[in-house]
């Protein structure tokens, strides 16, 4: 037995080092990758403090972690354009290859979708293991391989970006689109960089704490900031913005204000990606959004091509070294921590700690 | 000066008739149309009982109604296809033709759009309504109806259009699964068009069972569910066969948007034209993790009117017995012009009045 040393969560508030039996190959396109970046996720802080988040409930000790990258280190025999040895991002979640959401080009909506640390709503089977261990399997493409110049930290990224980069997908943003994006945490953050990238004229990122909105003028990912709780109103932000009404609306908060905020701001027959998740039901003003004909799209996670895509977004901005890239991606990693002291690390970010994100070595 | 009898809405809870000079041609592409038939909307009672929805108040008197069509009277020079005598469907709407909106495809969404009986939030008259003898459009805004077509139908064009807008925003298509919140005049018309565009079921859901009678008489749905005493979510789902992958919400209410939210498949499609006089308690994470679409539907655009025409034409066009859809049977109240205040009234106190049509002056 091959051990595989993991970080776990039992239940509420109780996380441990396990070793686990590491996993092996079983289909031929299956790929062994040893871990060597993590990012922890407010998802991963969620079921420390509560144990669940909506109908996704842990009633089973689960291993964390699911924003990963690492080095192949054994492949299946049907493996095509993968070696051991390169570095790849992980996509955490895989569908059933059989269902309709599947077939039919949304994935991201399998109703059998095994994703890494979300505990596993079927009766009798074990969660879906986290990436926090020292092996992880996936499937052939489900992995990424990461051009020379994109750094495992970096790596570890793409799966925030990544949601991203499905929401402005969803959004179709465009070359000389108008972005106004709620949130300046790490999802934020990334949505506003895809936008930029995508080639929107103008982002405005919203957020209630300044040096939230400083960092996000700081990394190059917005043109423009305004805080909501100093800053006035929406008519202020409109001022703020050039006098412009935003035409695409990316709502990373799920707070009842700022999706409010958002259907006020829009330009009539704009578009409004709902990324954030709520904790209840919100007051949503439906009259101004039907009377402005604008359009809501529900984001969840990312779907197909998405990761290809956040890689390329990475490769594109540091494809001339770091001082030429536009956006400072690298800033957004504000702590690093060693695999032995992982339960510190989520104790200091679930403590508020002013981190955006936060990295865990695989174990050595 | 040419006399145009009017019904106009002074203030709150006071209508009453009165002479207005008639309209007359000031554009080459002006017509002077003879108001023959107009049907009651709900936001003119709404306006008759409150005096203002959302932003738009009433501030000065008003010359109500909107749905209507009526005999061309007039044309002006530059009039190419309508000639007198013709029978037309008003579209009640004339936005600016220079602002971004209408050059850009969406010339419902004008900010300077002049709608007829919707007071202006500028400082100038309000726009005309069509309860009166002559009303005048620019050519583009009038749809000739086919001979077959009734004037009585012809009334009906607009809030019809109302339903065809909302499925083309939402695409509704042969083979979709359509569930329609309210069965007042703009639910039964949207399932009408959901119907109409191909839609393999259509469910309605109401609280009252002779209004969801009415949809399963008119033949515009495949099944019904009374949203107070047939159960929840889950049992309309069961009733249904499946969740539907199109909900088309006319009734503006919280637990319908709610109940639309639950029901819907995955990757489908919402479409809002009721309108709410609040905001709504909207689950938005169950939508976000379904990844639905909500498609905000305002009014009509370009095509809507001559779509909605197109529909009566292809439902009639073999005669009333082997028509699909039973759209007269919507009408169930006719009132003379000078009954106009009673019809308003009857209306007005919930009659259970589907689609109530007011002739034009004599």
């Amino acid at each position: 037995m091959v051990a595989n040393p993991s970080l776990v969560l039992n239940k509420i508030d109780d996380i441990t080092f396990e070793t686990y039996e590491a996993p092996e190959i079983v289909e031929p396109t299956d790929v062994i990758v040893e871990v060597k970046k993590t990012g922890i996720c407010g998802s991963d802080i969620h079921y420390y403090a509560h144990g669940k988040i909506g109908n996704f409930i842990l009633t089973k000790p689960m291993v964390l972690g699911h924003e990963s990258a690492g080095v192949v280190s054994q492949v299946g025999k049907g493996v095509k354009h993968l070696k051991v040895g390169d570095r790849v991002a992980i996509e955490p979640g895989i569908p059933s290859r059989l269902s309709d959401a599947y077939k039919s080009g949304h994935y991201n909506l399998c109703p059998h979708m095994c994703f890494a640390a979300t505990p596993n709503s079927t009766e009798g089977e074990p969660n879906p293991p986290g990436t926090l261990c020292k092996y992880f399997k996936s499937p052939e493409d489900f992995l990424v391989k990461l051009p020379e110049h994109v750094s495992l930290e970096l790596g570890a990224m793409v799966e925030p970006l990544s949601v991203g980069v499905h929401a402005s997908k969803l959004g179709k943003v465009t070359f000389g689109d108008n972005v106004a994006v709620f949130g300046a945490g790490p999802v934020g953050l990334l949505a506003a960089a895809t936008a930029k990238t995508f080639g929107a004229a103008r982002v405005i990122v919203i957020d209630i704490f300044d040096n939230k909105l400083q960092m996000a003028k700081d990394i190059g990912a917005a043109t423009h900031t305004f805080n909501s709780k100093t800053g006035g109103d929406y008519k202020d932000l409109i001022a703020a913005f050039d006098g412009v009404e935003p035409n695409v609306i990316l709502e990373c908060t799920g707070a009842e204000p700022c999706i409010a905020m958002g259907v006020q701001i829009a330009a009539p027959g704009g578009r409004f990606v709902q990324v954030g998740n709520a904790g209840a039901a919100v007051k949503f003003p439906i009259t101004e959004f039907a009377t402005k004909e604008l359009t809501l799209f529900g984001s969840f996670r990312y779907g197909y091509g998405d990761y290809q895509t956040a890689v390329n977004i990475f490769d594109a901005n540091y494809k001339n070294g770091k001082d030429k890239a536009p956006i400072d991606f690298e800033q957004l990693i504000t702590h690093r921590f060693k695999f032995d002291d992982a339960i510190k690390a989520y104790d200091l970010v679930r403590a508020g700690s002013g981190a955006v994100k936060c990295l865990i070595d695989g174990p050595l | 000066m040419v006399a145009n009898p009017s019904l106009v809405l002074k203030k709150i809870d006071e209508i009453v008739f009165e002479n207005q000079e008639a309209p007359t041609i000031t554009e080459p592409t002006d017509v002077i149309v003879q108001v023959k038939k107009t049907g009651i909307c709900g936001s003119d009672i709404h306006f008759y009982q409150h005096g203002k929805i959302g932003n738009y108040i009433l501030t000065k008197p008003m010359v109500l109604g909107h749905e209507s069509a009526g005999v061309v009277t007039e044309v002006g020079p530059g009039v190419k296809y309508l000639r007198v005598g013709d029978n037309v469907a008003i579209e009640p709407g004339v936005p600016s033709r220079f602002s971004d909106a209408y050059k850009s495809g969406r010339y419902n969404l004008c900010p300077h759009m002049r709608f007829a009986a919707t007071p202006s939030t500028k400082d100038e008259p309000n726009p005309p309504g069509t309860l009166c003898k002559y009303f005048k459009s620019p050519e583009d805004f009038l749809v000739k109806l086919p001979d077959h077509v009734s004037l009585e139908l012809g009334a009906m064009v607009e809030p019809l259009s109302v339903g065809v807008h909302a499925c083309k925003i939402g695409k509704v298509k042969f083979g979709d699964t359509v569930a329609v919140f309210g069965a007042g005049p703009v639910g039964l018309l949207t399932a009408a068009t959901a119907k109409t565009f191909g839609a393999a079921k259509v469910i309605i859901i109401d609280v009252f069972d002779n209004k969801l009678q009415m949809a399963k008489d008119i033949g515009v749905v495949t099944h019904t569910f009374n949203s107070k005493t047939d159960g929840d979510y889950n049992d309309l789902i069961k009733h249904f066969g499946g969740q539907p992958n199109v909900v088309l919400e006319c009734t503006g209410a919280d637990p319908c948007v709610g109940m639309g939210v639950n029901i819907c498949a995955p990757g489908g499609t919402f479409i809002q034209v009721g309108n709410a006089a609040a905001p709504v308690k909207f689950p938005i994470t169950q939508f976000a993790m379904k990844e639905l679409t909500l498609y905000g539907s305002f009014r009509y655009g370009f095509g809507d009117y001559q779509d909605a025409v197109n529909i009566f034409d292809a439902n009639y066009k073999n005669g009333k017995d082997k028509a699909p859809i039973d759209f007269e049977r919507l009408i169930t109240h006719r009132f003379k012009f000078d009954d106009a205040i009673k019809a308003y009234d009857l209306v007005r106190s919930g009659c259970g009045a589907v689609k109530c049509l007011i002739d034009g002056p004599e």
